[in-house]
């Protein structure tokens, strides 16, 4: 039986509720829905929003590396602090933050299994209060990581020549063209609908069970090795709409599977779907 | 109080002046409240309804439903049903819309303007993600073109029998 290829990089919740008070580990919820941490969170965790801790306001990108580090020094993240991530949507924004660190290079991440939902349904405790925490010394990271695991359009277009897999994360529906955008999320809209020619569409949800946790290894294992043909040294590109579900699959691809070359097309779909000139494919 | 919108039904009226002279963070807490009285709206055992619209959207949220009832004066009570993942924003908007709208006629429903809802959810919240805000005011109407559209049907086979 195979096992998963770094197993520390994921927490189960029993193991978590029995070390919140870890000096060394900082709780980090991160939702799409804006206002859940505030109806109630994991008891001592912060919050890292998508859009207004780590994406910059003005630029499509993520923040400057000084920006995040007065991030992790006001959330009390040292360089070895081990930051353990969860949220709402089976931990999309989670994997999406988790990521996002690992371009400033905060390697010391893990991932709730199961999230936010889990942790509720097994009736473990859930506060509002809000901890702050002293502010720590975190040097401002010189190197940011960006060539090791994101992709930009200009990346992917020349990886298209290779022949090279890219996994289409969306949902079948987004994949074939016949929508647009997801159900109720019309601002994300795109002037093409498709998928980018040669994506392999493997939806994120393929990954985890009904309860939001992942797969067994084996399990995975059949779906992207066997099913997609991807290899633990091959280079591979996950996309989806704006990067939080091909996050997931990053996380999947790299953590549990071990595949050391994946990178997430962050642009997406956004970008792909309404740049002039881009080659869409549909079935 | 300034008139925030004429169009607006008066509740709702009072709901929205109520909010936008929040700071932020007040906007918020208030928020959070309107969204743990969503069982206030939700429909009551044994309740009978005009019209009832229940639906769940793949991906993005849970199922919500939206009852209706008029009485004899095409006067509006809403309830609504809303599935544990859907949005606190959403759940927020259901219940000051459900406050907000009752007592309203499904023309005046329908006449509502959503320029109301940055002023309750303020500037930092509505943003990409968030826009399902807007999603309940929406069902509303949906709703209540129904209505309207059942009525007409009624009307029309009553003057043709």
């Amino acid at each position: 039986m195979k096992t998963y290829s770094h197993p520390e990089a994921l927490v189960e919740t029993a193991w978590l509720a029995d070390h919140l008070q870890d000096p060394g580990i900082r709780i980090v919820e991160s939702n799409e829905d804006v206002l859940l941490y505030d109806t109630g969170h994991i008891p001592g965790a912060v919050h890292i929003d998508w859009r207004a801790d780590l994406n910059d306001p003005w630029i499509r990108d993520y923040i400057a590396p000084d920006q995040f580090a007065a991030l992790c020094r006001r959330n009390g993240i040292s360089e070895t602090t081990t930051c353990i991530f969860y949220g709402d949507k089976s931990n999309w924004w989670a994997c999406y933050a988790l990521w996002a660190f690992r371009l400033y290079g905060h390697d010391r991440v893990k991932i709730l299994n199961g999230g936010r939902d889990k942790w509720i349904r097994e009736g473990r405790p859930m506060v509002r209060e809000k901890r702050s925490y002293r502010e720590v010394p975190y040097a401002v990271p010189t190197v940011r990581h960006d060539k090791e695991i994101r992709a930009f359009y200009d990346e992917v277009r020349a990886f298209l020549q290779t022949g090279g897999p890219l996994i289409d994360v969306r949902s079948p529906g987004e994949f074939t063209g016949e929508l647009l955008h997801m159900p109720e999320y019309p601002q994300e809209g795109a002037l093409r609908g498709g998928h980018i020619p040669g994506a392999k569409s493997v939806p994120w949800k393929t990954a985890v069970r009904e309860d939001g946790t992942f797969k067994s290894a084996d399990e995975l294992a059949r779906i992207y090795e066997e099913g997609c043909g991807l290899s633990a040294d091959q280079e591979a590109i996950v996309y989806c709409r704006i990067g939080e579900r091909s996050s997931h699959t990053w996380f999947v691809l790299s953590y549990l599977l071990g595949h050391k070359r994946v990178r997430n097309y962050d642009g997406s779909w956004t970008e792909w779907g309404n740049r002039v000139g881009a080659p869409v494919q549909r079935p | 109080m300034q008139n925030v919108d004429p169009a607006l039904p008066a509740r709702l009226e009072e709901i929205v002046n109520l909010f936008q002279n929040l700071p932020e963070e007040e906007k918020r807490e208030l928020l959070i409240a309107y969204s743990d009285r969503t069982n206030e709206c939700s429909p009551k055992e044994g309740e009978t309804f005009t019209l009832s619209d229940i639906r769940k959207d793949e991906e993005c949220t849970d199922s919500v439903g939206v009852f209706l009832k008029a009485d004899s004066d095409n006067r509006l009570l809403f309830r609504m049903s809303l599935g544990s993942h859907v949005q606190t924003l959403t759940r927020a908007m259901a219940s000051i819309l459900c406050q907000g709208l009752a007592g309203s006629t499904a023309e005046e429903v329908m006449a509502v303007p959503s320029g109301f809802v940055p002023k309750i959810v303020g500037t930092e919240l509505v943003r990409q993600r968030s826009q399902t805000v807007y999603y309940i005011l929406a069902r509303m109407k949906s709703a209540c073109r129904q209505l309207v559209a059942e009525r007409r049907r009624a009307n029309l086979a009553s003057s043709t029998s």
